[in-house]
């Protein structure tokens, strides 16, 4: 497989990027394609089993009887939340830390190790969930304990997740070296963006170590018991822990893809590292809010994290949806690009697949998933939220969305930059982000719609026939004929983007080195010393942005009022 | 002074360069709305009507079990739609959820009245997702974890009907997890 790029390297290992300008090391780019290619092939496999889960939840198709939904529903979960991102994300790592920094990656040999576990460990959890049979249950992402998944589940999430601690190493070692040999300087952006991105991944990792040890030890007899809300607490410092990553590996994907394909530079550097720091310190509580809703923590806990989530993080986010855009339109107003007020933005290169993944990932990433992210963290807000369709709705907004999409966007121009090779597809890989993100955004829409206004309940193979009741949730048979024809053609895009991805790499020409438009220049355009060159990028108007943002804050808000409003009208609760 | 790029380490001194306005407006438009929407959570905590808070006890789910047990044995009855149903002997409403059922349920209330409602599980979580049959967005769900009871009180307004399902995967029986909640008019 590795074989199947088109560059050669000069006699030190290394290549120079025509379009990117990186000086890029065979060694490191060995591994990123091994990390994406696996990545893709897990997208490939959930995007299979999302068929059969929105297949079976629009009860007109019904696809699955009861007891084989939540396996499936397994599969589907384990292969998009944890291993298409996980395994993407040790890619982004080595191109933000050896690619961005020019350098070798030191030990490759963990490297290849941390890959096999990850391997080994994503298989053991495949089997066995595939294999499972009673008293053992279907694990789905959470294997909440006290119900029982097969041992040999667990264990395959440890090594799963000693994997990926180890194939983080060698990461870190290339910013130990870089920083041992230039100590006063900064690291680029993007290498400081997968440096805290690799941070918050370890406090992850480690703390699935803490919980699912014990756990595995719990299942297979050594340990007597575990207690339901101490698993709880644990088991969301890697359940919610690994979708940071995914938020981080994604922003840091932003700063990278609006800058080679549109132009854009940074608005100002120490804004975009302070919304990074503020992650360091603030994200990993956010998690907390999966615990809105439960008995065994206090009201004094829960308000603190929420509000500690609510200060640090979301301030972040809300940094980084002004920065990057922002940035977008500096660069393209200093490159004469960006006339009037949205000028910018309508030059932009729709065309490039890259280019308008990572914008709709942004977009859609915002608004749907960030607004309500924040809202189902706000305590009382979650009873409405939790456990119901809108969760789901919530993190497919998140990660099937804004993280897939961004990945999408890599995939291309890994497949470009990395393979050497040009998309097949023409038109289809055109169209693909806009087909995707319009249909995935539809899904998660009437997600939400089901959760929050019929209750509908996450997690269940029929909600239109419940056995032994005359209950059921029939009014909100439309909202699921809506759902089911938006999923369909959801995972058709993604599947275009699976069948684009492996077509070009079987059968794509030599890429040539050009993008859509004309190429940005290596450096960002820093090539003239006059005219708007000489300008510095807070000098430039950022009312585009501006005018943009306000948009995003005053949906913010009309979705924040509607949330209570809805609240307000349930019956008495609490003293 | 050319653009930025992120791909580049940041030369001079960086940290010290000016902000565009628009950006550091945004900045305080963000910090500001955080701390609304903070105030907002804890205001509601005094004023609004929907607080999931009551204290929680570590009870052994069979000890549990047997309280819930207790609770029923001490109830009345009545019928209910052709359904029989528990009447709480005072103001305390038990509810106990197992692989796969709920102990408790159906249960009658008085609308207007206080209950404290007790939720626990005797053996794996569940979910406690209780919604009005005439208004589906009427709705709420509480978590239920075996060796926890949590107490919470509750008041409905509106008589009628109200459903329960499980809404925490409990096992391949999940599905058929449901239970009722009638509530009585004047």
């Amino acid at each position: 497989m590795l074989d199947l790029a088109t560059y050669d390297y000069d006699d030190d290992g290394f290549r120079t990027c025509g379009v990117t300008g990186l000086r890029i090391h065979k060694s490191a780019e060995d591994m990123v394609k091994l990390f994406g290619v696996t990545s893709i092939v897990a997208l490939a496999v959930g995007g299979a089993f999302a068929l059969f889960v929105a297949m079976t939840r629009w009860e007109v198709i019904g696809l699955l009887p009861p007891g084989d939904f939540y396996q499936y529903l397994t599969i589907h979960a384990w292969y998009l939340l944890i291993f298409w991102m996980v395994f993407m994300e040790i890619a982004i790592l080595y191109v933000g830390g050896p690619f961005v920094l020019g350098r070798r990656l030191p030990l490759k040999r963990v490297s290849g190790a941390g890959y096999g576990l990850m391997v080994l460990g994503a298989a053991i959890i495949t089997w066995g969930t595939w294999t499972q049979e009673l008293p053992n249950q279907a694990p789905l992402l959470t294997s909440y304990v006290p119900l029982k998944s097969p041992t040999s589940f667990y264990l395959g999430v440890d090594v799963f997740l000693l994997g990926a601690v180890v194939a983080a190493v060698p990461f870190l070692a290339s910013i130990w070296q870089e920083k041992r040999e230039t100590p006063n300087q900064a690291l680029p952006l993007i290498a400081f963006g997968a440096f805290i991105t690799s941070i918050v991944a370890l406090e992850a990792l480690v703390g699935g170590l803490i919980t699912y040890v014990p756990t595995l030890l719990w299942r297979a007899g050594f340990l007597e018991h575990l207690d339901a809300a101490w698993y709880r607490q644990m088991y969301w410092i890697i359940g919610h822990g690994s979708q940071q990553i995914n938020l981080l590996a994604m922003i840091t994907i932003w700063y990278f893809l609006t800058h080679v394909l549109g132009g854009a530079e940074v608005a100002s550097e120490k804004v975009s590292r302070t919304a990074f720091v503020l992650y360091l310190f603030f994200i990993n509580l956010g998690a907390a809010h999966h615990l809105m809703s439960d008995p065994a923590v206090s009201t004094g806990w829960r308000m603190w994290n929420t509000s500690y989530a609510a200060y640090g993080a979301v301030i972040a986010s809300m940094i980084h949806a002004f920065a990057i855009p922002a940035g977008l339109e500096v660069g393209r107003r200093r490159k004469n690009k960006g006339g009037g007020t949205f000028g910018w933005l309508w030059s932009a290169p729709w065309k490039d697949p890259g280019f308008s993944a990572t914008i709709l990932s942004i977009i859609l990433f915002g608004f749907l998933g960030g607004t309500t992210g924040v809202m189902m963290g706000q305590m009382q807000l979650n009873m409405t939220w939790h456990n119901t369709l809108a969760t789901p709705g919530h993190f497919h907004a998140t990660v099937a969305t804004g993280t897939t999409l961004a990945f999408m966007g890599l995939g291309y121009y890994v497949l470009r930059l990395v393979f050497g090779r040009d998309w097949i597809g023409g038109i289809l890989a055109t169209i693909q982000p806009f087909l995707y993100a319009g249909a995935m955004g539809l899904v998660c829409l009437m997600m939400m719609y089901l959760g929050l206004l019929f209750g509908v309940p996450r997690r269940h193979p029929s909600v239109m026939d419940i056995p032994g009741s005359a209950f059921d949730f029939a009014p909100s048979k439309p909202f699921f004929a809506v759902f089911g024809i938006a999923a369909l053609l959801a995972i058709l895009g993604g599947a275009l983007f699976v069948v684009v991805a492996v077509g070009t790499l079987l059968f794509g020409s030599e890429y040539d080195g050009t993008l859509p438009e004309e190429t940005p220049l290596p450096d960002g355009g820093a090539s003239a010393t006059d005219g708007p060159d000489s300008k510095a990028a807070h000098a430039f108007s950022m009312r585009g942005t501006f005018i943009l943002t306000m948009v995003f804050f005053l949906t913010f808000v009309v979705l924040y009022a509607l949330n209570w409003y809805l609240l307000s009208q349930v019956w008495t609760i609490g003293p | 002074m050319p653009g930025q790029s992120p791909l580049d380490r940041p030369e001079g001194d960086w940290w010290n360069t000016e902000v565009n306005r628009r950006e550091t407006l945004w900045l305080g438009i963000s910090g500001a709305w955080a701390a609304t929407i903070f105030g907002w959570m804890l205001g509601w905590t005094q004023v609004g009507d929907q607080n999931q808070i009551g204290p929680t006890y570590e009870v052994p789910p069979e000890q549990y079990q047997n309280k819930v047990q207790s609770y029923v044995d001490e109830s009345g009855t009545a019928e209910i739609a052709g359904e029989e149903a528990i009447v709480p002997a005072g103001e305390d409403v038990f509810v106990g959820a197992f692989q796969w059922g709920w102990d408790g349920l159906p249960v009658v209330l008085d609308a207007g009245e206080t209950y404290t409602f007790h939720l626990g599980a005797y053996d794996v979580q569940h979910g406690f997702s209780l919604r009005r049959e005439s208004n589906l967005s009427q709705q709420i769900s509480l978590q239920m974890l075996p060796g926890y009871e949590w107490e919470l009180e509750m008041s409905f307004d509106d008589p009628g009907t109200y459903h329960v399902v499980c809404n925490e995967f409990c096992g391949t029986g999940h599905r058929t997890m449901h239970g009722k909640v009638f509530v009585r008019g004047d």
